[in-house]
C-alpha cells in the first residue's frame, strides 16, 4: 500500500498531524514518561500464581525462553548431554526479555491491588524429556524468573495443556504447534530471533501489533491482493463505518488494556506501565479511519497507533522499541527482526497463500 | 474365611519378584444379579487389566525369562459377588484376562488376603476399601472412574506426596508405596524413551517448580524416570488430569 508519506496518529487526544479529529481525550506525548514509574522492589517471598480463570495466561514454549541446544544426536543422547550440563543455565532466548516485562507488571499490579489474582501467568511449555527439563528449572531459577508452572509433555502436543490453562497467548518457534493453536482458537504467533536484540525497556511492558489479519480479520487485505490499492482505498471509504472482524490477537490485546485499566483507576495512566502499539500500513484518511473506528467499537483504545501508508515498520518500531512486535506478513516481520525488535509471524490470513499469477 | 483359587490357565509369577497387583472383581466386572446370561459387562478396570497384560508381553519379548511381571489378582470380598465366583472365574477366561489367583474374603478380612497374598498395589473404586487397606500397609489407590483409552499404561504419580519431611518415621503404607515405585522403575528402565508399553507422569498440584523438580530429582535417584512432567502450582487438577489419562492415580493421601 503507498500513498504520499507516512502519517502517525496518537489514538489519544486531539493532537493529530493531519485528517480529521477520531478521538478525544488526554493529550499525551508520544513517548511515555519514565521519571515517575515507580521504583521496582524485589519480592523477597513467592506468592501463589493466580487461578487460571483471573489470570492472563502466558503460554511460552522453552525454545523461545532460553536458547536451548536442538536435539541432533538422538533422543537418549539429547537427554545424557542435559543431564551432563544441568548445573550450566541456558542463555536468554527471543522471549526472555518480554517475560521479564511480565513479571515486572505484576510487581506493580501487586502493590497496587495486593490480594487482585488478575496478573500476568506465565506457563511454561517443553516437548522435553522431564530430565533434560530439570536443567530447565535450574535455568529458571538462575535467572529468578517466577514462573511456577510447566508442562513438559514428553513429545505429546501441548495444545490440550494451553486449554486446559486457558492460554491467552502461546509463542513458540514451532509453526506446527503455533497453527494448531490458533485452529483452537488461541492466540498464537510464531517468534523468531533478530541476530542482535535491542535494548528494550525493564520497567515498562510494549506490545506492539500489526492491524489486519492480526488485530483485525483479513477481509481488506483480501481486496488489496486481489483488486490492488485503488480498489482497497475505494473499498474502505465505503466501509469505514462498518467495523472489521476480529482478528487472532484480539483477544489478547483486550486481555493486556484489562490490566491497563487497573493502573488507569489508580491513577496511572500517562505512566502505566503496559503501552500498546499499533503498527499498520494503512493510511489516512479511510483506511485509518476505519482501523479506529473499529478498535473504538470493540472498545479498546490503543495507546499510539502508526498509519505508515506502505512505508517500512523498521524505522517506527526501532523508535518504539516494543517487546514484542505481531504481524501476518513475513515481509514485515524480517524488517523488524533486522532492526533488533523481536517479531513473531502470526501465519493467518490471505497473506499465507502463495499470491495469484 | 480367606480362599484363594489358582488361575491354571495360567502361568504363575515368580512370589519374590512380581508386582502383584491386586484389584477388586466389582471393578474388573459388573455381574448383574440374576441374569442367567453368563456373560459379565467389564468394569472399570478392565482397560487397566488389558495394560497390564501388555506391559507384560513387552517384557517377556525384551527377556523371555523375565521375572519382574505384573501379577493380578482378583479380590472378591462382597457377599453378593461371592455367589458369583464360578461366574467371575468363568468371566476371566473368556475374555482372555492374565489373573493368576481369584481371592475370596468376606468384607471384613479382605485385608488378610491382601497382605497374604503379598499385594504391592490395591486397586479399587471404593475409598474405604482403599483406606482400610492402607492402614493395614498396603499401598492402595482408588481406579480412575472414566475408562482410560490408551493401550499404553498410564500411571500418575501425585509428587505432593513424594517429598516428606525426614523427621517422621515412615508408615508402614509409605514404605510400601516406595518399593512400589521403585519395582515400577524397574520396570520402565526395561523400555527406550520411545515406544514403551508404559508411561510414568509425574504430577504435583501444590508448591511451584521446585517441589516437580525435587520430586524429580527424588524419583530419579530412586531409579524411577518419568515420561512427563507437570507443575501445576495451584491450578485445578482435573482438566488436566482428563488429558492425562492415567489407568490409575498414586497419592499417598487419600483425600485427593
Amino acid at each position: 500500500m503507498s500513498q504520499n508519506n507516512g502519517d502517525t496518529l496518537t489514538a489519544r487526544g486531539p493532537d493529530l498531524t493531519s485528517g480529521p479529529d477520531l478521538t478525544s481525550g488526554p493529550d499525551l506525548t508520544s513517548g511515555p514518561d519514565l521519571t515517575s514509574i515507580s521504583k521496582l522492589k524485589p519480592t523477597t517471598c513467592q506468592p501463589k500464581p493466580p487461578k487460571p480463570e483471573n489470570a492472563i495466561t502466558i503460554g511460552i514454549s522453552a525454545q523461545v525462553l532460553f536458547n536451548m541446544e536442538k536435539e541432533q544426536q538422538g533422543l537418549e543422547d539429547y537427554i545424557k548431554y542435559q543431564m551432563e550440563h544441568e548445573m550450566q543455565p541456558f542463555s536468554p532466548g527471543p522471549a526472555f526479555s518480554f517475560v521479564k516485562a511480565l513479571e515486572a507488571v505484576n510487581t506493580q499490579l501487586k502493590e497496587l491491588y495486593p490480594d487482585s489474582k488478575e496478573l500476568f501467568d506465565v506457563v511454561l511449555m517443553t516437548n522435553n524429556h522431564p530430565y533434560a527439563g530439570l536443567r530447565l528449572i535450574k535455568t529458571i531459577n538462575h535467572h529468578q524468573l517466577f514462573i511456577e508452572r510447566y508442562c513438559m509433555t514428553g513429545g505429546n502436543s501441548p495444545i490440550g495443556y494451553l486449554k486446559a490453562f486457558h492460554t491467552n497467548l502461546y509463542l513458540s518457534s514451532d509453526p506446527d504447534k503455533v497453527r494448531e493453536a490458533l485452529k483452537e482458537g488461541i492466540a498464537a504467533a510464531i517468534m523468531l530471533t533478530p541476530e542482535k536484540i535491542t535494548e528494550v525497556s525493564n520497567t515498562q511492558l510494549r506490545v506492539a501489533f500489526d492491524g489486519d489479519a492480526v488485530l483485525f480479520s483479513d477481509e481488506s487485505e483480501r481486496i488489496y491482493k486481489s483488486h490492488k490499492l485503488k480498489k482497497f482505498l475505494e473499498y474502505e471509504k465505503e466501509h469505514e463505518n462498518k467495523p472489521l472482524g476480529h482478528g487472532p490477537l484480539k483477544g489478547f490485546l483486550e486481555a493486556l488494556e484489562k490490566l491497563q485499566k487497573k493502573f488507569y483507576d489508580k491513577g496511572q495512566r500517562k505512566d502505566c506501565p503496559i503501552r500498546t502499539y499499533l503498527v499498520t500500513s494503512r493510511g489516512a484518511p479511510s483506511p485509518a479511519a476505519r482501523a479506529l473506528k473499529t478498535l473504538y467499537s470493540w472498545g479498546l483504545e490503543i495507546d499510539e497507533a502508526h498509519f505508515l501508508s506502505g512505508a517500512p515498520k523498521g524505522p517506527v518500531l526501532e523508535k518504539i522499541r516494543p517487546h514484542i512486535f505481531f504481524d501476518d506478513q513475513m515481509f514485515h516481520v524480517e524488517g523488524a527482526l533486522k532492526i533488533g525488535t523481536v517479531a513473531c509471524h502470526v501465519p493467518c490470513g490471505i497473506s499465507q497463500e502463495p499470491a495469484p499469477k | 474365611m480367606v480362599s484363594t483359587i489358582q488361575n491354571t490357565d495360567v502361568k504363575q509369577k515368580e512370589a519374590d519378584r512380581a508386582v502383584v497387583v491386586a484389584v477388586t472383581s466389582r471393578a474388573v466386572f459388573d455381574c448383574g444379579a440374576d441374569d442367567g446370561d453368563e456373560v459379565c459387562e467389564v468394569g472399570v478396570a478392565f482397560p487397566l487389566l488389558q495394560a497390564l497384560q501388555r506391559v507384560n508381553e513387552r517384557l517377556l519379548e525384551e527377556n523371555p525369562s523375565e521375572s519382574l511381571l505384573f501379577d493380578v489378582v482378583l479380590i472378591t470380598s462382597d457377599s453378593q459377588q461371592q455367589q458369583q465366583s464360578s461366574r467371575i472365574i468363568s468371566n476371566t477366561r473368556h475374555h482372555g484376562l492374565e489373573i493368576s489367583r481369584f481371592c475370596f474374603s468376606s468384607e471384613e478380612d479382605f485385608t488378610e488376603s491382601l497382605l497374604k497374598n503379598n499385594v504391592h498395589l490395591f486397586l479399587t473404586t471404593d475409598r474405604d476399601e482403599a483406606a482400610q487397606a492402607s492402614q493395614k500397609g498396603v499401598f492402595s489407590a482408588l481406579l480412575n472412574g472414566k475408562v482410560a483409552s490408551s493401550e499404553q499404561l498410564r500411571v500418575v504419580f501425585c509428587g505432593d506426596a513424594v517429598i516428606r519431611t525426614d523427621t517422621e518415621p515412615p508408615s508402614a503404607s509409605q514404605d510400601a508405596a516406595q518399593s512400589f515405585w521403585a519395582q515400577l522403575g524397574e520396570m520402565r528402565r526395561r523400555f527406550g524413551m520411545l515406544d514403551s508399553p508404559l508411561s510414568l507422569v509425574l504430577l504435583t498440584s501444590r508448591g511451584g517448580r521446585e517441589s516437580c523438580g525435587t520430586a524429580l530429582q527424588t524419583l530419579r535417584s530412586r531409579g524411577v524416570n518419568m515420561d512427563e512432567a507437570y507443575s501445576l502450582a495451584g491450578a485445578p487438577q482435573s482438566p488436566i488430569l482428563s488429558l492425562l489419562r492415567p489407568h490409575f492415580l498414586l497419592i499417598n493421601h487419600l483425600q485427593d
